[in-house]
């Protein structure tokens, strides 16, 4: 493992992309560290970060569950402060870009409002962002980025009429909504069923490759963040680090036939190895 | 595009070969049959309508003393709801009070807790005490039982929604009087209408018992005033009045529950299926 003792991740040079030290970086996080306080004690749950997302990338971060991904994305989307280090959306805080409406975020659950449907879901994070908004202007966007994700028809279905995978489409059309230039998504694919897990990879490719955002997409599907990512980041635990970056060479755009290239079984071997090992180092 | 398979999946059961029994027809089918074991026990062993009248007996009464008791259930009516009205008004105003002044709720909360645990049917006496015979002792002992279940039941709602959707309003700006508002308090209406269920039943329970307690009017008092005449036919009538009035309560809170909240997980299954 390429980690000493101290805890200081080496990444080795080789996986280092040359991208990340010439465009300057949308998202960037330098020396984070988060302590959680449980039960009055004090634990660390993710030390010495350094992440720097280009701009207009796709990004994965990848690791074993509990190991602190979805921690991460919330320091890089503002809702946990870190304990040390900081982080710029855009060159500023990540609050205030959220505020801003930099940063639109997608959890693992929809979390739709089951008393409105789905093109006021869609809406309801843009209205409550913008009091100012035209109610008319706000559902015009939402209707858009409905059709965006492919739910055109469905905008007056409630929440209980929709699938998890249609759902999980008006979730990210909310997030869409506001415009964000960034897009922070916490396993968004990860209560669906494999068919459906596909269908929305494909999605938010689509999604990406047309609206040209900056994504970090935390996952533990290995195949999804090969498929998906220009680059993954796995993270290790006790505490969460990133253990290694990993640039994945498959040609743009991402076709049926990327899954097939032999750069995909390369990469897939090597996350393979990369988070067993890091299952078995499992912290006491 | 995610068509997935649930038509086929539908289409490929067979046809019901027989209609099941509605519940409604079986419910109503076991109360005949429970009526009839009655009447035909009281004749059989012969038992003294002072003791247990016969159902036949329990109709005759309800017959001949309609108008006293249509006037009785009106008062006891009028008592249930306005007790479940201002129950409700507590029960609401004591969990918002909860939610959105954390602290004070945090220090609020056990007090009602313990006050819960008074026997509510014990203030029954004192309320009379304070307030007369009038309908205020009972009002107020409806509100002291029924606004529990109310204040429970919000606070589990208001309480109940998703973190990382809170998580989703703050980091767009909103501040806890807007999530509270326009998110926790529609989010917990489905949590609202099942104590106000509860507390319909228990408003009836409180207003009988304030009426034993002193009155001089209600169904109560028609009970307690019929055990003092040795009219237990006339107890039974009074009681199946009772029955029915917060049977008929209790509907109107489920038929105010399936307008207002008709997207509860409750009706979710159905809807579906729809």
């Amino acid at each position: 493992m390429q980690v000493a003792a101290s805890g200081v991740p080496v990444v080795p040079a080789a996986d280092i992309p040359a991208a990340t030290n010439a465009a300057p970086a949308h998202i960037e996080a330098r020396k984070i560290a988060v302590d959680f306080h449980l039960e009055g004690r004090r634990q660390r749950v993710l030390s010495e970060i350094d992440l720097a997302v280009p701009k207009g990338s796709l990004v994965s971060l990848i690791g074993p569950s509990g190991c602190g991904k979805s921690t991460l994305l919330k320091v890089l989307a503002g809702l946990i402060p870190p304990t040390e280090g900081r982080v710029s959306v855009e060159g500023i805080e990540p609050q205030a870009a959220a505020k801003r409406r930099i940063i639109g975020l997608v959890f693992q659950d929809a979390t739709l409002l089951p008393w409105k449907n789905a093109i006021e879901n869609a809406a309801f994070l843009l209205m409550t962002a913008d009091a100012s908004i035209a109610k008319s202007d706000a559902f015009a966007r939402a209707a858009a980025m409905l059709k965006l994700v492919g739910l055109d028809g469905a905008e007056r279905k409630m929440p209980s009429q929709l699938s998890g995978g249609m759902r999980q489409r008006v979730a990210i059309a909310r997030a869409l909504a506001l415009d964000p230039r960034v897009l922070l998504m916490d396993e968004p694919f990860g209560a669906l069923d494999a068919i459906t897990r596909e269908e929305m990879s494909r999605c938010l490719l689509d999604i990406w490759e047309r609206t040209g955002k900056t994504i970090v997409l935390v996952t533990h599907s290995i195949d999804e963040a090969i498929f998906l990512s220009g680059e993954v980041h796995v993270m290790g635990r006790g505490p969460a680090r990133i253990i290694e970056t990993l640039s994945i060479t498959l040609a743009q755009p991402r076709t049926e036939d990327s899954f097939t290239d032999p750069a995909f079984k390369t990469a897939q071997k090597r996350l393979r190895s990369l988070l067993i090992e890091s299952h078995q180092r499992r912290p006491a | 595009m995610s068509q997935i398979v649930p038509d086929a999946a539908a289409s490929a059961r067979p046809p019901a070969a027989r209609r099941p029994v509605p519940d409604m027809v079986l419910a109503l089918g076991l109360m005949a049959a429970v009526i009839l074991v009655w009447e035909l026990a009281i004749r059989l062993f012969n038992v003294s309508p002072f003791v247990l009248p016969a159902p036949t007996a329990v109709i005759r009464s309800l017959i001949a003393s309609r108008a006293r008791l249509a006037g009785a259930a009106q008062a006891t009516a009028i008592e249930v709801v306005l007790g479940f009205v201002f129950a409700s008004i507590t029960g609401i105003t004591v969990a918002l009070v909860i939610v959105r002044f954390e602290r004070f709720g945090r220090a609020l909360y056990p007090l009602i807790v313990l006050f819960q645990n008074v026997p509510k049917v014990a203030l029954a006496p004192i309320f009379i005490l304070w307030f007369g015979f009038d309908l205020a002792p009972k009002i107020l002992l409806i509100v002291v039982i029924a606004f529990f279940p109310v204040a429970i039941d919000m606070l589990a709602g208001l309480q109940s929604v998703e973190p990382s959707f809170v998580a989703l309003m703050q980091s767009v700006g909103a501040g806890q009087g807007k999530i509270l508002l326009r998110v926790r308090i529609p989010h917990s209406l489905p949590h609202l209408m099942a104590g106000l269920k509860v507390a319909i039943t228990f408003s009836v329970i409180g207003a009988i018992v304030g009426e034993f307690a002193g009155a001089s009017q209600g169904l109560g008092y028609v009970i307690q005033f019929a055990s003092t005449q040795l009219d237990t036919p006339l107890i039974f009538a009074a009681l199946v009045v009772v029955s029915v009035l917060g049977l008929a309560f209790y509907y109107v809170v489920e038929l105010a529950e399936r307008l207002l909240v008709p997207w509860a997980p409750k009706y979710e299954i159905r809807q579906r299926a729809a």
